[in-house]
């Protein structure tokens, strides 16, 4: 796996040799004897299958042939002309915006009021985190009574302002905005605690001497905070986007079903992945929409590792 | 951080009106899974059930297959907690503790791997279980779950805490090295250890995608996917939906409500890395 990272094959076979030799001989047998397992496992289900995804998306492949033709940049030039795939990356993409967006502004807003009011904290960020520990079906199930257009509370709520009954999940626009409501609902509790650990980290003696110097609150936000939390951020931004272009199971939850309520049949990218790859077997071409999303977290992650290098 | 009056207010609305939108949905749930078919359906909705009932309960339990749901739940959870565990551990002391050649290389390329979601690689995971003819078993279920990159990155943290000298000094002493692990190292790492095995289980609990896509037969489904086929197709028995969706809630509440102090030492450590 080693020689993934380093080119020159002669000079590694020489720092190994020089490293072990620096090494007793009983750990040597202890680090090849439990590293080696896990490393062995972790390239069988974590680096194998991320190379393979990529392999697979040049085939056209399928579980149960035996022979399957490699078909070059066929599934990609297939992405460039499929319809549902357009729309479910426009829905993830829209969707994705609204919901990182949202969780964190109101996030970063919560975690810095917070700081003010100290000694709440705890049992507000505690009442926050309720959602993150929901796991995402039951999160989506409770959400989806509250949408119904029937007899959700939702409704109820805005027929007190003489909003008529809506179809949150009828209509393909409310539905986003639905899904938008889950999804900050689920992570902004797990962003607050996130926020929260920078700002403490940031000394009240400079927050002080700031005052003496006759800075004002705002100016002490932006002019201060803000850009000392500017790591965190980065990595919330990154996280967060990547938990949201993710989004599956509430869209399964929220959307269209045979038997059950109508809603709006809502295309997301790991949606087309599924139906592609486990419903029509087309393994190939979900392969393509998996290295697109492949392709848009790595960018995300070199992203921040190049932020992070900066700073070093 | 301000000291202001009007932030105070401010803070105090603000934080109350979010944890009102935080929690307030998550009761009513529970609320309604005391609710008799009649209220659920009623309008205007009601809060608080009227003639609480354990009805939904008693339907979901015993009329359909939702206790081998959680049985199987419960298995892979465990299993792949105890996994996480043993190689969160043990990998995060040799990263720790030994200095072996291309080390940082191979944890640079270990940590680069982490937030890469499982959705984007599970294809080729599913084909390797097709192969060995393994679908539709526990084993299938636990195999991506086994490791976690995350895991290991917390207990090199917390390890590297742990003084060197301790580890010469039971050398001396003749120890082995496992020896070392067992005795020194697991049972000053505990804490951090028992943070994992909470991530661990609560991640494998919640676990959707990878169930739905190897799992074919209704004996093997998880409470996840059972509760999410269910409501598919009974929408309109909302009080046993509600009642499975307690259920699948209520075991994260209480483990992360018990060991809450220990869970936010782990997130404060996630954070830290950005």
């Amino acid at each position: 796996m080693s020689d993934v990272i380093l080119p020159q094959r002669s000079s590694l076979g020489a720092r190994l040799a020089k490293g072990w030799a620096r090494m007793k001989r009983e750990h040597i047998i202890f680090v090849l004897c439990t590293l080696g397992p896990v490393l062995a496992l972790f390239g069988l289900i974590r680096i194998y299958p991320i190379a393979e995804t990529i392999w697979l998306s040049f085939y056209d492949y399928h579980i149960t042939r035996r022979r399957n033709p490699f078909v070059g940049l066929a599934n990609y030039a297939y992405l460039l002309e499929d319809g549902p795939f357009h729309e479910a990356l426009i829905n993830t993409i829209v969707f994705s915006t609204f919901a990182v967006v949202a969780t964190l502004v109101l996030a970063l807003a919560c975690a810095v009021l917070l700081r003010s009011i100290e000694k709440a904290a705890p049992t507000y960020e505690l009442l926050f985190y309720i959602p993150v520990v929901t796991p995402w079906v039951p999160a989506s199930v409770i959400w989806k009574w509250i949408f119904d257009p029937t007899y959700g509370a939702l409704n109820y709520a805005l027929s007190f302002f003489g909003i008529p009954r809506l179809g949150w999940l009828q209509d393909p626009v409310l539905i986003l905005f639905a899904l938008v409501v889950v999804s900050v609902w689920k992570m902004v509790g797990y962003f607050v605690v996130i926020f929260g650990v920078g700002l403490r980290a940031i000394p009240e003696e400079l927050l002080e001497a700031s005052e003496l110097d006759g800075v004002t609150p705002w100016q002490k936000l932006t002019k201060i905070i803000l850009p000392l939390l500017r790591p965190i951020i980065l990595f919330s931004v990154v996280t967060c986007t990547i938990i949201n272009v993710n989004v599956f199971a509430p869209v399964y939850v929220l959307t269209a079903s045979a038997q059950g309520a109508p809603a709006y049949d809502l295309k997301v990218l790991v949606g087309e992945i599924y139906s592609n790859g486990f419903v029509y077997y087309h393994m190939g071409y979900a392969g393509a929409q998996c290295v697109v999303l492949l392709l848009f977290v790595m960018s995300l992650l070199f992203v921040q590792f190049l932020a992070f290098r900066e700073k070093n | 951080m301000f000291r202001e009056r009007s932030v105070r207010i401010a803070a105090w609305i603000s934080c109350t009106v979010l944890a009102l939108f935080t929690v307030v949905p998550v009761l009513w749930i529970v609320a309604t899974s005391f609710k008799t078919a009649a209220e659920i359906n009623a309008w205007p909705p009601t809060f608080l059930p009227h003639a609480p009932t354990w009805a939904n309960f008693d339907e979901i339990l015993t009329h359909t297959s939702f206790p081998r749901y959680i049985l199987n739940t419960l298995i892979v959870s465990t299993a792949s907690t105890i996994s996480i565990m043993i190689t969160s551990s043990i990998a995060g002391f040799v990263f720790a503790k030994y200095k072996f050649p291309f080390r940082g290389a191979i944890f640079m390329l270990l940590l680069a791997s982490a937030t890469i979601p499982l959705e984007a690689y599970m294809i080729p995971v599913y084909i390797m279980v097709f192969k060995v003819k393994m679908l539709d078993t526990f084993v299938a279920m636990i195999f991506p779950l086994t490791i976690m990159t995350f895991g290991v990155f917390f207990m090199r943290q917390v390890i590297m805490g742990i003084p060197d000298e301790l580890l010469e000094a039971a050398r001396v002493d003749g120890a082995s090295e496992m020896w070392i692990y067992l005795r020194i190292i697991l049972s000053l790492s505990k804490n951090g250890l028992m943070a994992i095995g909470v991530f661990a289980f609560t991640q494998a609990w919640a676990q959707f995608m990878w169930p739905l896509v190897v799992v074919s037969t209704g004996d093997m489904y998880t409470t996840e996917l059972g509760l999410a086929v269910y409501q598919r197709a009974f929408y309109t028995e909302y009080g046993p939906i509600a009642a499975g969706a307690v259920i699948s809630i209520v075991p994260m509440l209480i483990v992360f409500v018990a060991l809450r102090r220990h869970i936010m030492e782990g997130i404060a450590t996630t954070g830290m890395k950005g």
